[in-house]
């Protein structure tokens, strides 16, 4: 019965990314546009590039898909409201993430395609530069909690929310997570208007659906880490917990997608320059920071 | 729920994910079929044809970074079960990894100040 009511709670949530992204994008509001868009894409062709490495380009829509719902699969939208609280999920979430890189790599490399083969190495080069800015910050969340489960991340929050206890740290990871879902500053491997869509050239009909289901849900799930980690989850007075979530999960994926409509994209040097000489020493930083607040309080 | 349990239910949903996938695939073949029509399947290339095969080494210009990448990586390994148990430990612990940590980024201002930090 949970395990029915956390995939629709979580489809609902994809669905209203689908529909912000789209409103963010073109300025217009269309409740029905996902399910428009899906529809017509399902009813083109899907056309194969005439020499493409054939398991590769048809691997990477479904694995984008795969790594978005299994880091999803370990975080909780209320008590209870968990498809899998795993022991390791915190690090289970950087696992699953990861394989975002290898979807994006794969969909480069398939098609044979000079501009998704640009667009997929680019993205690997993005992962050397986000990747820490994950990492470090989940393991100062999990010096607080003392646990990697999703649901004592959150439980240890009860008292301050980590976005106040290490507002450091939730900055960094924000921009990650922006990363990981290569939304609109960081959308290197898409590239709209430079790589003619990147890794999504050669991708068209129901292909190209998926990759965009995938995406979406990408954009949930880094959503839902952001509230888990830092946002306090469920935590909140009056309404019931599930809507906390919800309401805190879809208010940072708005304001992920919303802050990139008016930035301009970086340059891969940038990003790799930026996120390792200030991002990196700053996520230390907090760490060391952690460190000493959790054994000033003890 | 034990952790088999979990780790079944993590492996029915990639099964499952795999499957929806595989059903719309399915579903858009019964809709249509693709038109074999000239020059069609060429990737997109501004117009002409790449005029280089495009499955050639790539020079990854970040190597630099990815080389600090791998150390860094390897580091958090020791970082997520140290987290755990940091508060039981408390000052031992800080500067335990304090310790090692500080060796790190020493590594990472010496690689910054040979020019590994920069797009080559």
């Amino acid at each position: 019965m949970n395990f029915v009511a956390v995939l629709l709670m979580l489809l609902a949530g994809t669905y209203w990314v689908a529909v912000l992204e789209d409103w963010v994008s073109t300025g217009r509001f269309r409740p029905a546009g996902p399910v428009l868009s899906g529809l017509a894409l399902l009813g083109r062709e899907s056309l194969v590039p005439r020499k493409p490495d054939r398991i590769f380009f048809e691997v990477a829509p479904a694995l984008l898909l795969v790594s978005a719902v299994l880091a999803a699969a370990v975080l909780p939208l209320a008590p209870g409201l968990i498809l899998a609280d795993l022991a390791t999920g915190a690090l289970f979430v950087n696992a699953a993430l990861a394989y975002v890189m290898v979807a994006l790599l794969m969909a480069g490399w398939g098609p044979d395609g000079a501009y998704a083969m640009v667009g997929g190495f680019r993205f690997l080069g993005q992962l050397v530069a986000y990747s820490m800015l994950i990492v470090m910050p989940i393991t100062a969340v999990a010096m607080r909690s003392e646990s990697l489960l999703t649901t004592e991340i959150v439980t240890s929050q009860a008292s301050l929310w980590n976005v106040v206890y290490q507002p450091l740290g939730f900055v960094l990871f924000l921009l990650a997570a922006m990363a990981v879902a290569f939304l609109p500053p960081f959308d290197l491997p898409t590239a709209p208007g430079e790589l003619a869509g990147g890794v999504e050239a050669e991708y068209t009909g129901w292909r190209l659906a998926v990759m965009r289901l995938g995406r979406a849900v990408l954009v949930l799930t880094v959503a839902l880490a952001a509230t888990v980690f830092y946002l306090g989850g469920w935590l909140g007075p009056v309404l019931p917990p599930w809507a906390w979530s919800a309401s805190k999960t879809l208010a940072v994926a708005a304001a992920m997608l919303f802050v990139g409509r008016y930035v301009p994209r970086l340059r891969e040097a940038d990003v790799l320059a930026w996120c390792w000489k200030y991002g990196i020493p700053l996520a230390l930083l907090n760490i060391f920071y952690v460190g000493v607040v959790i054994l000033g309080v003890a | 729920m034990s952790l088999l349990q979990q780790y079944a239910l993590l492996l029915g949903m990639v099964a499952a994910t795999v499957g929806l996938v595989i059903n719309l695939g399915a579903v858009a073949r019964a809709v249509g079929r693709t038109h074999a029509e000239k020059a069609k399947d060429v990737p997109a290339t501004g117009g002409e044809l790449s005029p280089e095969p495009v499955w050639v080494r790539y020079h990854v210009r970040y190597y630099g970074y990815a080389l600090l990448f791998l150390a860094f990586d390897m580091e958090m390994a020791f970082m997520y079960p140290w987290a755990v148990v940091y508060k039981e430990l408390g000052l031992v612990a800080l500067l335990d990894m304090g310790v090692f940590l500080a060796i790190l980024f020493l590594g990472l201002l010496y690689g910054w100040s040979q020019g590994a930090l920069r797009r080559q």
